[in-house]
């Protein structure tokens, strides 16, 4: 297993080089269309993209942890892949120097002319500055970056000495590091997209981006492993119970997302306060319309009705169809969320950024994807046979 | 239930300690459970008990027939604080029986065996607080008696109800709540009345049990038919859960109120009432395990995972104050600051300190294993997460209510004797179903059990499944 046979080995580097190839071309049309559409819509495009890697990397620690705590036979199909997906992060730590470096142009609450004339924004001012918003973006990477670290660590010790202390290291470390990615990833939902319109704010916000990051950093792995699987000719003999399982955990983040966007729209349509529903009337009217419709139907209408079915969660290909569908349905979800916020306040950019955004999402995610592969090569495909009955052992166990 | 294939676990010292204390016959745990019942004799602890708490019932029983006479005015609620203890007190026993519905459909639909023993009792503490829930609404209404008015049916009022007010979703939610988990428990029971019917030596007992048993003679064909009803009602009730919480939590946040008409409110409703309802149990099992000798079946294995899933749910909840509180100030909304400044320093803050206290600060301790299996400090801390909850929706609901947008028609509110009576009522309304649940019914569910004799008697090397006892031909 730690060797991988030289085929699939081929097959991944190959990957590995398109992937940067498609980085590389992404990024460069990303630079010319900016150079045409300004400086604004080029960061706004970039910021969705930026945001989509960092749900992946964020969305795999989280489930890794999870994992971790839980235990179970799903959890061990898909862990290195999600151990990989978690390793990108010092890469995604520096796509963030553009957010950084760019915030002036993203961020109207850095204007100090716009905050003066603005009674709500000057308010605001203890939370939104540039200096609190610099130093929170440090501390966020710092926890991430440290968590991933030690969890990866650990977790190549214990392939080593199986039923070593690390399994337990592990363990103790996975409830407080889901405890400090939800506050952290919660306050970097607030800062780098809610504070894109900066009157508008919602309590539930952070738990979407918890729940899509989860959502689509699952899928990921799981389309990865069944991949893996297939191109190793071993999709025939994975287990239907643990697809079953799969399945089941792709099911309730899609459902899970969709209770709790539909709870933010429900609450703020009744409320119907100046404050809140613009946020919304912005996210229906025209085009924008129909991506939210998209939504409702691609991002849970009908995986939730195929997921339903155990036929479908049983089957590699239908499984891994519906998480390169949720793969695409969360960028959806990221360019209706964040592009709008660029047509408010007499900018009409939204729409720009909504073109702009799936060439900054492939340039960064061609980058992610050839990170990713490198450090899928860099270990074995599977946690060691031995740990096997350990978690089977474990897996009878809830959080 | 699908035969789980148990692994040989290796005796690692992170072993989990059994579901089912090893040793364990069919015929032990039928015994044990059932004796309970049948033929223990009555304990002096247990007069007690169901005297006093049948004593509060009929001061419940008082509270309401004079509520009824005189009218909600003899309770402290009036303009502007129309909801007062009992909003607070159905939210409280709603939520309470969350974790029964939990325990029974979802933990079951996930395979998690260590559910059998504690899903029977829950599922009744579920029931019973259900019904104290039920009851405020009613009461509250001025005239109960018109409660129909709330149902959509063609009357020659011209009287529909408003179906764009979560207080009639309510109605639908609550009432379903009621129904299917009745059918869930007394389709669970089924096995176990026809087992007592069997067992009983008195005519009576034969005669009601067996009534009740609906004839069950455990072939295959009823085992069969029963399984696939028991895993469609799990998964009737599996969204309940979520549902019957989330409505609730709409009865405040769809109105425009600061403090209520915050987003984050449904998931943080959901948490909350999970979190409250595994403190119950855990306030109820502790104290059975341990006068029923029922060590063996309630064992720590269950009590760490129900701490373990009080800590994580009194996280959620804890993540929900903090984004209240932060969204309260970073929104710029003058009104939205005030409450939460009310909240943190106005004359109901020593409540919502209270609050933090009891559900963010104590619940802390559950981090530590040697806490989590010491059954005196986590039977403190389950009544301190009780507490905390009731504290936690009654800021919710007077806070947000005695200082609204107008600081004209601000007021304080202060309960009567006769608010506490009634909550006071309920809880001995409560315990005493309770008592008599546990005096009549099997409180753990024998026939589950009995399958889990099997697998872990196997793993722990021991030659028990033999011995079937009398009653049992209908198991396999």
């Amino acid at each position: 297993m730690n060797h991988m046979d030289t085929s699939l080995g081929n097959r991944l580097d190959q990957i590995r080089r398109y992937a940067l190839y498609a980085g590389a071309a992404g990024l460069i049309v990303w630079l010319l269309a900016s150079a045409i559409l300004g400086m604004r819509v080029a960061l706004g495009a970039y910021l969705i993209g930026f945001l989509y890697v960092l749900g992946l990397s964020l969305g795999a620690l989280a489930i890794l942890m999870l994992q971790h705590l839980t235990g179970g036979a799903w959890g061990r199909m898909i862990r290195r892949v999600l151990e990989a997906s978690s390793r990108v992060l010092p890469l995604v730590t520096l796509l963030a120097l553009p957010v950084l470096l760019g915030m002036r142009a993203l961020y109207i609450w850095t204007q100090a002319d716009v905050v003066a004339g603005d009674e709500v924004l000057a308010s605001k001012g203890w939370y939104l500055n540039v200096p609190g918003f610099v130093v929170r973006t440090v501390v966020y990477f710092a926890v991430w970056l440290a968590l991933v670290f030690l969890l990866n660590r650990w977790a190549r010790e214990q392939e080593r000495t199986p039923y070593s202390q690390q399994s337990n290291w592990l363990r103790s470390l996975s409830g407080p590091g889901l405890v400090l990615y939800g506050l952290t990833m919660t306050f970097a939902a607030f800062d780098w997209a809610m504070s894109l319109e900066p009157h508008w704010f919602s309590t539930i916000y952070g738990v979407l981006f918890l729940i899509g990051q989860a959502n689509n950093a699952f899928a990921f792995a799981v389309g990865v492993t069944l991949l893996l699987a297939w191109w190793r000719g071993v999709s025939e003999t994975l287990s239907r119970d643990t697809l079953a399982d799969l399945g089941n955990l792709m099911l309730a983040f899609i459902m899970l997302w969709a209770y709790i966007a539909f709870s933010q729209f429900l609450i703020i349509w009744s409320g119907n306060l100046p404050e809140e529903i613009p946020w919304y009337l912005a996210r229906l009217r025209g085009g924008w319309g129909v991506l939210a419709l998209l939504l409702v139907i691609f991002h849970f209408a009908v995986p939730f009705a195929l997921l339903l079915q155990a036929e479908v969660k049983r089957n590699p290909r239908t499984l891994a169809g519906l998480a390169a569908l949720v793969l695409i349905v969360r960028a959806v979800d990221l360019v209706w969320t964040v592009a709008p916020s660029f047509s408010t306040h007499g900018h009409h950019d939204g729409i720009w950024v909504a073109l702009l955004a799936p060439v900054a999402i492939a340039g960064l995610g061609g980058l992610w994807l050839w990170q990713f592969v490198q450090q899928l090569r860099s270990r074995s495909l599977l946690p060691y046979p031995e740990e096997t009955a350990h978690s089977l052992d474990a897996s009878a166990e809830v959080a | 239930m699908s035969q789980v294939d148990v692994p040989q676990a290796p005796h690692d010292p992170h072993h989990h300690p059994p579901v089912i204390a090893p040793g364990h016959t069919y015929a032990s745990v039928t015994d044990k459970i059932s004796t309970i019942v049948l033929t223990e004799p009555v304990s002096r602890g247990w007069i007690v008990g169901f005297a006093i708490s049948f004593l509060l019932t009929m001061m419940l029983l008082y509270a309401i027939t004079y509520l009824l006479v005189k009218g909600t005015g003899i309770w402290g609620i009036n303009v502007p604080v129309a909801w007062g203890f009992a909003i607070i007190n159905f939210v409280w026993w709603i939520g309470i029986g969350h974790a029964g519905t939990l325990i029974s459909a979802i933990l079951l639909l996930l395979h998690q065996e260590w559910r059998t023993s504690i899903n029977r009792f829950a599922e009744a503490m579920t029931l019973f607080a259900v019904a104290c829930a039920g009851l405020f609404p009613l009461i509250h209404m001025g005239r109960p008696w018109l409660f129909y008015w709330l149902l959509p049916y063609p009357n020659t009022m011209q009287l529909w109800p408003q179906f764009r007010s979560p207080l009639v979703w309510d109605v639908f939610a609550v009432s379903t709540y009621a129904t299917v988990s009745l059918l869930f428990w007394y389709v669970g029971l089924i096995p176990d009345l026809a087992t007592l019917r069997d067992r009983s030596h008195r005519r009576s007992g034969r005669l009601i049990y067996g009534a009740l048993a609906l004839g069950w003679r455990g072939s295959a064909r009823h085992w069969f038919r029963y399984q696939t009803a028991y895993l469609l009602l799990a998964a009737l009730a599996t969204p309940l859960v979520v549902s019957v919480h989330t409505v609730v939590s709409f009865d405040f946040a769809i109105s425009i109120l600061p403090g209520w008409h915050t987003t984050i409110f449904p998931p943080y409703f959901v948490a909350g009432a999970i979190y409250s309802g595994f403190a119950m149990v855990l306030t109820l099992a502790l104290p059975l395990r341990k006068f029923y000798g029922l060590e063996d079946f309630i064992t720590m294995r269950h009590i760490n995972n129900m701490a373990k899933i009080m800590l994580a749910t009194g996280l959620i909840v804890a993540y929900g104050y903090l984004m209240e509180l932060f969204i309260g100030f970073y929104s710029g909304s003058i009104f939205e600051s005030a409450a939460m400044r009310n909240r943190l320093f106005g004359p109901y803050a020593p409540f919502f300190w209270a609050l933090i206290l009891c559900n963010v600060l104590t619940p802390q301790l559950l981090w530590s294993k040697r806490i989590r299996t010491n059954v005196l400090i986590l039977f403190f801390i389950s009544l301190v997460v009780n507490a905390g909850m009731w504290l936690e929706r009654f800021v919710i609901v007077i806070t947000s209510l005695h200082r609204d947008f107008l600081p004209s028609s601000w007021a304080m509110y202060y309960p009567t004797r006769w608010d506490w009576a009634t909550y006071i009522g309920t809880i001995g309304l409560f315990l005493a179903l309770l008592f008599l649940f546990i005096r009549l019914l099997p409180m753990i569910s024998i026939f589950e059990m009995r399958e889990l004799v099997t697998p872990h008697a196997k793993s722990n090397g021991m030659q028990a499944a033999r011995s079937l006892d009398r009653g049992d031909d209908a198991h396999e």
